[in-house]
């Protein structure tokens, strides 16, 4: 069985994600974002979702372990809202706040056709928000994924290892295809 | 995928290892206490006391029908009315997040007193996850505190016992149907009742008057889906806002209350649309509400807010 745990930041949906993973057979568990990477390597993770976090903590900060998760988990890595938020900040991208907020149904727009981790996801889908930063500025070794009318960067990859942001929120049941966007990471995790 | 039968097997052999002599089980009668008190009944019996408060901020004749569903449900019961008691508390009260705590604060201290009176260590809760997510704590922001987890006061001696914890609604309609209880589908009514659906004081004039309001939505929505004409909303009231417009009655100047329409869809209760409430029957409500609640309510208003960026109750 594929172990994925949910690292906490703190956000109102990380009980979503964990229960998402669960719906989908995976091993999952809810970690404080504090936990040592050492203690999650003992579980055998295949993957880890870094949740959504309390207001503003995308802006600045160290988000508990966060970034020695990304630096040397080896593992792909989900980063949601805030913990996208600070994937792109980790890598030299930039976050501020956002000049129009986004709340509730917004049109998704890929900008990709082929990336395995949208795969079966329509060019456009209606995706759910919650949101009053964002990713202004793509880190170097990133691509953009998607994007909405008012946020630029509503999803992002690293080009050369699985690590993968999304702005939006696909735990949440009216992100129409939240569920598939899981099981593709899933998939990215099972390799 | 969640599985409600294996739920209830592990659920009720963890109940009968924690919970070692009697126990109280807060009731209201909404789906989450109400298969609560059926697994914790099957755990450990006549050990189980459900105990039902009415606030004097539940809706119309509800106590009446939850006392009757204790009865149904052959539960060890007490009927405890303190109305008096919380609109007292409730006096000159606006803040939405004071109003929650004091109303979780006297439920507690109710609990306590039956608690000393028969002997009972453990406390049963139907929390559930929004419950506990919502109410906040160390990393995460509180939306707002619900009254049974950030309203619990902190000199609280009862052991807390919340076999629901993390589940949602829907998860808990399973256990329901797989349980058999008649409330399965019932909408969800949060614990500090109608006192959180009046902006500002709870007083019992304004409680009569969204008490009114609330009946009429439920009625009228609840026929309209009935005849086919909209699906039945996850969850369906009024809430009274205090805000004076003017009207005229009768070729009268009239300056009363406003009420607004709130139903929402969701699943989970996390994330929630407006629903599409069909003109015929927003037309109908409005004229029930406005002719019932006369010189005090002249002006009805549609609320089409989703969640985010709203919650499903305005408190």
């Amino acid at each position: 069985m594929v172990h994925i745990y949910v690292i906490d930041n703190g956000g109102q949906w990380t009980h979503r994600e964990w229960r998402t993973l669960r719906d989908l057979e995976v091993e999952t568990r809810i970690v404080p974002n504090t936990t040592p990477l050492k203690e999650l390597q003992k579980e055998n993770i295949h993957g880890l979702v870094l949740s959504g976090g309390a207001p503003r903590i995308g802006l600045d900060g160290t988000l508990g372990n966060c970034a020695e998760y990304l630096d040397k988990a080896e593992v792909p890595i989900l980063g949601i809202c805030a913990g996208h938020q600070f994937m792109a900040r980790h890598f030299g991208g930039k976050v501020q706040p956002s000049e129009l907020p986004e709340f509730g149904q917004v049109e998704l727009t890929l900008c990709v056709d082929n990336d395995p981790f949208f795969a079966k996801v329509p060019k456009k889908s209606i995706v759910w928000e919650s949101h009053n930063d964002e990713v202004t500025t793509l880190p170097k070794d990133f691509t953009k994924l998607g994007k909405s009318e008012n946020c630029k960067i509503q999803a992002m990859r690293h080009k050369k290892k699985q690590l993968y942001g999304l702005q939006f929120h696909p735990e949440v049941e009216h992100t129409q295809f939240g569920e598939q966007i899981f099981k593709n990471f899933i998939q990215l995790c099972e390799k | 995928m969640f599985d409600s039968e294996k739920f209830i097997e592990k659920t009720i052999s963890t109940l009968q290892k924690d919970i070692k002599g009697k126990a109280l089980i807060a009731f209201s009668g909404g789906v989450d206490s109400t298969v609560c008190a059926t697994l914790v009944n099957k755990a450990i019996g006549e050990q189980l006391i459900a105990v039902h408060v009415d606030t004097g901020y539940m809706r119309k004749n509800e106590s009446e029908q939850v006392k009757q569903m204790m009865e149904d449900l052959g539960l060890n019961y007490r009927y405890i009315t303190a109305s008096k008691e919380y609109y007292q508390a409730l006096k000159g009260v606006e803040d939405p997040e004071k109003k929650r705590k004091i109303i979780g604060e006297k439920f507690i201290r109710i609990f306590e007193e039956v608690a000393r009176k028969e002997n009972i260590d453990y406390l049963v809760q139907g929390t559930i996850a929004p419950d506990w997510i919502e109410s906040g704590g160390d990393l995460r922001d509180t939306i707002k505190s619900h009254h049974n987890v950030g309203g619990l006061p902190k000199d609280m001696k009862l052991i807390l016992i919340e076999p629901l914890r993390d589940l949602y609604k829907d998860e808990v309609r399973k256990v329901a149907r797989a349980l058999q209880i008649p409330v399965s589908e019932r909408q969800p009514f949060p614990g500090p009742g109608l006192a959180i659906r009046i902006i500002g004081e709870a007083t019992p004039e304004r409680t009569r008057l969204v008490r009114e309001a609330c009946f009429i939505v439920e009625k009228e929505i609840e026929q309209a889906s009935k005849k086919g004409l909209m699906e039945l909303p996850w969850q369906y009231f009024a809430v009274l806002i205090p805000i004076k417009t003017v009207g005229v009655h009768g070729d009268k100047r009239a300056y009363g209350n406003t009420i607004a329409v709130r139903a929402v869809q969701s699943v989970d209760a996390m994330t929630c649309h407006y629903s599409t409430i069909p003109h015929e029957v927003l037309d109908a409500i409005s004229t029930k509400i406005t002719n019932t609640l006369g010189e005090n309510v002249n002006r009805i208003v549609y609320d089409i807010t989703n969640k985010p960026p709203g919650t499903v109750e305005w408190e």
